[in-house]
């Protein structure tokens, strides 16, 4: 596959060029530069050899054999290659056609990787779990420096007006008070998005939406902050408000004047395939509207930011934020201060689910008014102005056309979107995408059509949250399924049965699907939850519903068009044997730290306890995008395999140049390194380690990980290209109290393939928080406006995240494909688990009761309503 | 306002701050004594990510003012374990992966805890009632609700058999809960 | 953090006390026990008083005593939690402990006061809201504002009566003992509540809440409080309904109450449930007593749930309620 050779965009890992490059000055270092040079030849001679063999011999994305490098010039009997088949092979996803293993020369991945999993697959307590538990883990907002000031942030109540005037000087007056700044402060557009920046610091000339940040005050306490923000004058002159999809395209009147089409944000059309014709053959069309109410994270740890200065003009940002690469590149740009000039450390981080992959105002403010006073600032937002702050879920008007044969094949889709985006654009752009280029998975769907627009709206402007884009489109198309269904008469398990794709499927708009554990996944749910002996045979008011999704692992382009790495790990192996890891990556509490000491310690031959991972400091770590679009186990876990492997080779080098034996012959044994053919000629692990650093220097090693060229035959390159695929079967059991539209979700099964689970307890805690909060939206949670464009539940009470009583049962089960190109095989689990839950819902409800809940979330007033209005169609069907 | 001197019985300690009348517990303990495990979540009572025990029954620190609890036992998520060694509670926390971002973890402790005191084997229903004030919006709550009834297990057999919870007893978490670690490579 | 307003803190340790302090700064004192209520308004601003006076020094008012005449006397500041736990209130009023033990979480249960929630402030969308929603709405006559966000041409204001344990103590006959700067008075409990939901309570200027008196139960007296709400923790009532039914050993019933909880600014009672009386408990009894429950109540728009739902679920909770008391059977056999 062509993906192979985009891989060696991981820096094939030269054992010896630091050291060689360095001028020797010492017999012993000569002789050390030597070695190294050898070695590098060497490696380079393997690394050919390798590539050449897996793309001769691997149809399936032998990626492990593309990064090969440093092998010997022997024969291949390493360990791997004999006892584990090879580790590529080991690597198979079921249904791949099984490829003949590159049995050439055995290559770094293989040396390096052990014969027997330490650690790799068994559950393990986070590294960073402890803190979190007794209360010393520290967030941002448990952050003090000496001299502190706090940020309060003044915001409009209006949803649209223009900015007449703004008088602070009572507010600059009050005691207390050390600096307030309006929009002219710091004028400099921003956005996640390079192409959709509209957004400022503080309100400019214009504001957008209740809640739009006007002004920032910094003062000695928080009170005397909140007490200044009363005292600034701002006078507005209201404008009209544009509250609906239909007024926004209307466009009458405009929220970005500048913008060149109105108010649409974004629109995309794709298609693939003959759609009209085959829509006109299909015998069975199923042609319905739905919608997606739009709602919001609710992280419990509000946004929170410290800035600090240093004599040197140098700014640090302690943020919990989910992108501290990109924060600091907006930052400098804000600031118009060099990036060089600006670190962005995250701290313990209380969540996010996308509600914090972007630069929020807060962090500018904090920033700036640090500078302007010459003291820390800290701002932390109120549980109410994170409403405000919002970038949650779009709401989604939809409407599609699905045909299929008679004996249930699909044969095409079209599909319409809109997009109420809110204020500013977020990532809308990359929304719109995510809204249409999923059809093609995981259903085997010869020819579909998208239409998306994304529309500004004087609300709160919305983003991603948790399976971003592509959760409004699933429950539309998985309830047209069941509708589908309904009109063969098939089952709707039979029927998404019939369809799936297979490992290997390359889909209509040119996605490589490599593993896929679909089916299998789909097996799972439907025998655990015994779905055909209950289908059908429940009693009045309960029901069973099915419900089935793809994710990605990450995109294939960054934000910012660029050809450096998506991620860098670098790794010190210390004379002590502890290795500390670098990485830009976030732990976002989705166990991004765990998974990268366990990486590193099994390659390594360590203890998990015995690595330290430091994260999320643009100083001190190597860059990685962040914690988004469920990319980090993928691409952060190969950049630390990566790094991991060029010091176990080293390790095993410097121990077979000691004992004088061949490398493929090195075996681990507990605290030993030794010889396999005869084990009295050993050395201490401890011993290999400082070996290896007499030959090679300092055991540092970087890893880095860039995806393989993915499809540009189309635009929007960046969104839905990955360079792997997740899968998700479904079974959920309801119970509906018909008299008061109360709808209990008793039970949801959840089979997920996440390729390999590398450390089961924290998959299957992603896949429980998915399942949740795509339960919550599919019954309680909606993010609301009234007409003048105030959001109706902006608190906890008002706004109904599920509590400890409300949440169903879930019951998960992880399918392990092993995916020929994840780190030791592994996929997401962290968003992808969420996209059957609303659809599964509503399927299990018209089960139940014979409603087809179109709509969401189907909270008791509305499904008794319902209920009201099916006795009548009933009779009149009947009639 | 002027600052009040008061004492306060926090985990076990007396200590003297000062404090105006209008600052609540959850104010105090985080901004003057830096106690900063108490987190807040929504500073009006909704989510239970600040609560705290007073004379061992949870209670929500952002709705209880500093001065109102003079005399009162308060006990923080700091002290919860006892010498250094964690609460079986914290040992199935970590161990089940019950605190993904960790936020609502140390309210979730407090009230765990309360219950475990109370009635050392809960029922399902039972751990849901004593959870219900405590919102989680990262685990679906079932891994939470997996720790509760491991730590019940935990002091069980402690409470039955010689040793105290396997894991709490013999040192650090991490030590009971990794497994062997001498394995063939 | 949202910090409270400023304000000067007093713990007296006796009623004396309080009383003296409330007399001293007048309106610009409140009366503090649990703070799940009062609390939280401050932090919206709702009320900036300049003095906050606790109950929580007074040891005399955390008691529960068993009356000479076998009820109960309960103190002002005994907690939720206590009431539900407590075995005397468990045995004599359990619909009392029910519906202590359904209010908001079962942390608030053990902050939250009895006297607390008897005198919860009503509530509403619009009122129970950030300083800063407010003033974006357009405030409302409960607070600062002229008009009434419910419904803008009425003239009083429409906040609902959300305490649980209310209508629960009604069904029982509960005394409130009020002390005032002009003495002590008992007063029925029904008769402290009117329908405005700016001026619900009928105390005296300040007269505080000292303790609840409940008549020892009549005997066969079968009562209980259900509720309906949207999450099964955290949330107000959507509707409650409390039933107190009293039936002779042939089943024929004697007494009969049903009371409204949240559909409107005071307790509601359902002066129909008479129709239940001088006979066993029948179906159609039973639907008509839902019914005119239904007919009588015109909840409003003070919850994100519409109205006319809660007007539904008042009709199925009342006949609900009323059905469970029937499947129990005889008093005899009831607990």
């Amino acid at each position: 596959m062509a993906e192979n050779s985009e891989n060696s965009g991981m820096s094939a890992p030269s054992a010896g060029a630091a050291p060689a490059g360095a001028a020797p000055a010492s017999a012993a270092e000569v002789e050390a530069a030597r070695e190294a040079r050898r070695a590098a030849i060497m490696a380079e001679r393997a690394s050919r050899r390798a590539a050449r063999a897996a793309t001769e011999t691997a149809p399936a994305g032998q990626g492990d054999a593309a990064i090969a490098s440093n092998a010997a010039d022997a024969p291949a009997t390493a360990p791997a290659a004999v006892a584990a088949p090879t580790v590529a092979a080991g690597l198979q996803a079921p249904g791949i056609a099984a490829a003949p293993a590159p049995t050439a020369a055995p290559s770094l991945s293989e040396l390096a990787m052990p014969k027997n999993f330490r650690i790799i697959g068994k559950s393990q307590p986070k590294v960073d779990g402890m803190p979190k538990i007794n209360g010393t883990a520290r967030f941002t907002d448990d952050m003090k420096l000496p001299r502190m000031l706090i940020g309060k942030t003044l915001r409009s109540p209006h949803a649209h007006a223009r900015i007449v005037r703004i008088d602070t000087t009572r507010a600059e007056a009050l005691p207390g008070v050390l600096c307030v700044i309006t929009g002219k402060d710091i004028p400099t557009k921003y956005g996640i998005i390079p192409v959709a920046q509209d957004e400022t610091a503080l309100a400019l000339d214009k504001v957008r939406y209740v809640g739009d940040p006007v002004a920032c005050v910094a003062a000695l306490d928080e009170e005397t902050a909140y007490n200044a923000l009363k005292l600034i004058q701002v006078e507005y002159e209201i404008l009209p408000t544009v509250m609906t999809i239909e007024d926004a395209l209307e466009g009458k009147v405009l929220i970005h004047e500048q913008n060149k089409t109105g108010n649409v944000l974004k629109n995309v059309q794709q298609s693939f395939g003959e759609v009209d014709a085959l829509l006109a053959d299909s015998e069975v069309v199923v042609e319905d509207d739905y919608y997606y109410e739009g709602n919001t994270h609710v992280p419990l740890e509000t946004h929170s930011a410290l800035a600090s200065w240093d004599h040197e003009g140098r700014l640090e940002l302690w943020s919990s934020t989910q992108v501290p690469h990109y924060l600091q590149r907006e930052l400098a740009k804000v600031l118009g201060v060099p990036q060089s000039r600006v670190r962005v450390v995250k701290p313990h981080f209380g969540a996010g689910y996308g509600g914090k992959s972007e630069p929020f105002s807060l962090e500018f403010c904090a920033a700036f008014m640090a500078r302007k006073t010459g003291r820390p600032v800290k701002i932390t937002y109120t549980r109410e102005e994170v409403f405000y702050a919002h970038r949650g879920r779009h709401p989604a008007k939809m409407w599609l056309k699905l045909g299929a044969r008679k004996d249930g094949t699909l044969t095409a889709l079209d599909f319409k979107c809109w997009l109420d985006g809110g204020g500013y654009a977020s990532f809308g752009v990359v929304t719109t995408y995510y809204t249409g280029v999923f059809h093609s998975l995981p259903y085997n769907l010869p020819a579909f059509r998208w239409d998306t627009t994304r529309l500004y709206t004087n609300k709160p402007p919305c983003g991603p949250k948790r399976g971003h884009g592509a959760i409004q489109p699933r429950f539309a198309f998985e309830i047209a399924l069941d509708q589908l269904a309904e009109k063969l008469g098939m089952d709707p398990a039979e029927l998404r049965r019939k369809n799936f794709i297979s490992p290997g499927h390359k889909t209509v708009n040119d996605f490589q699907v490599t593993s896929c554990g679909m089916k299998e996944a789909m097996e799972k749910v439907l025998v655990e939850s015994q779905y055909f002996e209950k289908k059908g045979k429940l009693p009045r008011g309960k029901g069973i519903g099915v419900a089935c999704s793809a994710y990605i692992c990450g995109a294939g382009q960054p934000i910012y068009a660029n050809d450096m790495p998506h991620s860098t790990v670098n790794v010190k192996l210390d004379r002590s044997g502890c290795a500390t890891i670098f990485s830009g990556s976030a732990d976002i509490g989705q166990g991004s730290n765990i998974m990268l000491a366990m990486i590193v310690a099994e390659i390594l031959g360590i203890q998990v306890a015995d690595c330290k991972v430091i994260e999320a400091d643009t100083d001190l770590t190597p860059v990685d995008l962040g914690s988004y679009s469920s990319r980090v186990t993928f691409m952060v876990g190969n950049a630390a395999r990566n790094a991991a492997e060029q010091l176990r080779i080293k390790l095993l080098q410097a121990t077979a140049d000691h004992l004088r034996v061949p490398v493929e012959e090195i075996e681990q044994v507990g605290q030993e390194m030794r010889y396999r053919k005869d084990p009295t000629r050993k050395i201490p692990f401890q011993r290999a380690i400082h070996e290896a650093e007499a030959r090679f220097g300092g055991l540092i090693a970087s890893g880095t990980y860039k995806p393989p060229r993915l499809s540009t035959r189309l635009g929007g390159r960046g969104a839905g290209p990955s360079p792997a695929y997740t899968f998700t079967a479904q079974v959920a059991e309801v119970s509906v109290d018909e008299e008061t539209g109360l709808i209990e979700v008793e039970r949801i099964w959840c089979a997920h393939d996440c390729g390999r689970a590398l450390n089961p307890v924290v998959v299957e805690g992603q896949i429980e928080g998915s399942v949740y909060m795509g339960f919550g939206e599919a019954i309680f949670e909606a993010q609301r406006y009234y007409k003048n464009g105030l959001m109706t539940t902006p608190s906890i009470l008002e706004y109904k995240l599920p509590t400890i009583h409300d949440t169903p049962e879930i019951k998960v089960f992880y399918i392990e494909t092993l995916d020929p190109n994840g780190p030791f095989g592994a996929k997401e689990a962290g968003e992808g688990p969420q996209l059957p839950t609303a659809p599964v819902v509503a399927n299990a409800v018209f089960d139940a009761i014979g409603v087809r809940f179109k709509s969401n979330p189907m909270t008791p007033d509305v499904v008794l309503k319902a209920l009201e209005g099916r006795t009548t169609r009933k009779n009149m069907r009947m009639a | 306002m002027q600052k009040v001197l008061i004492p306060l019985e926090i985990n076990g300690e007396t200590v003297e701050v000062a404090v105006r009348p209008h600052q609540t517990l959850l104010d105090t303990l985080r901004d003057s004594l830096d106690l900063t495990g108490t987190k807040h979540g929504c500073d009006i009572g909704d989510c239970g990510t600040c609560t705290v025990q007073l004379d061992g029954i949870p209670t929500l620190s952002c709705l209880t003012l500093a001065m109102d609890v003079i005399g009162r036992q308060i006990t923080t998520v700091e002290g919860v374990a006892q010498d250094g060694v964690p609460h079986a509670l914290q040992v199935a926390f970590d161990q089940q992966g019950a605190a993904q971002c960790g936020y609502c973890t140390p309210g979730f402790i407090i009230s765990g805890v309360a219950l475990l005191k109370a009635n050392p084997s809960p029922t399902l229903e039972e751990i849901q009632h004593a959870l219900s004030g405590n919102l989680c919006r990262c685990t679906g709550y079932t891994k939470i609700i997996a720790a509760v009834q491991q730590a019940s297990q935990m002091l069980q057999q402690a409470g039955t058999g010689a040793a105290a919870p396997s894991g709490a007893s013999t040192g650090t978490p991490h030590a009971a809960a990794h497994p062997s670690t001498a394995q063939e490579v | 953090m949202l910090k409270l307003p400023e304000f000067q803190f007093h713990r007296p340790s006796t009623v004396e006390g309080v009383l003296e302090l409330l007399t001293r700064h007048g309106s610009n004192a409140r009366i503090v026990a649990g703070g799940t209520d009062l609390l939280p308004s401050m932090k919206q601003r709702l009320f900036t008083p300049d003095h906050l006076v606790s109950l929580r020094g007074i040891e005399t008012l955390r008691q529960i005593e068993i009356s000479p005449d076998g009820g109960l006397t309960l103190g002002a500041t005994v907690t939720l939690r206590e009431l539900t736990l407590h075995p005397e209130v468990q045995r004599l009023y359990p619909a009392l402990a029910s519906a202590a033990g359904q209010i908001a979480t079962v942390i608030i249960q053990g902050m939250g006061t009895l006297g607390g929630n008897i005198l919860l402030d009503t509530r509403c969308y619009y009122y129970n809201q950030g300083e800063f929603w407010r003033e974006a709405l357009g405030k409302c006559m409960k607070a600062d504002g002229t008009i009434c966000q419910v419904a803008r041409n009425s003239p009083s204001c429409l906040a609902a009566f959300s305490a649980d344990t209310v209508p629960a103590l009604l069904v029982y006959g509960a005394v409130v003992r009020l002390v005032g700067p002009s003495g002590t008075r008992a007063v029925p409990l029904s008769e402290l509540y009117q329908d405005d939901g700016m001026r619900w309570l009928k105390l005296l200027p300040g007269e505080i809440l000292t303790e609840v008196i409940l008549p020892p139960p009549p005997s066969g007296l079968e009562a209980r409080y259900d509720k309906l709400r949207v999450r099964q923790s955290i949330d107000y009532p959507l509707v409650g309904v409390a039933i107190g039914l009293v039936r002779d050993q042939a089943g024929t019933v004697e007494q009969a109450r049903v009371i409204l909880n949240a559909v409107s600014s005071m307790p509601e009672s359902v002066p129909q449930a008479a129709l239940l009386l001088g006979q066993p408990l029948t179906d159609e009894g039973i639907e008509a007593v839902a019914q005119a429950a239904y007919t009588q109540v015109k909840p409003l728009t003070t919850h994100g749930v519409q109205p006319i739902y809660r007007k539904k679920m008042v009709k199925l909770t009342v006949r609900k309620a009323l059905q469970g008391l029937m499947m129990k059977g005889m008093p005899g056999q009831a607990v």
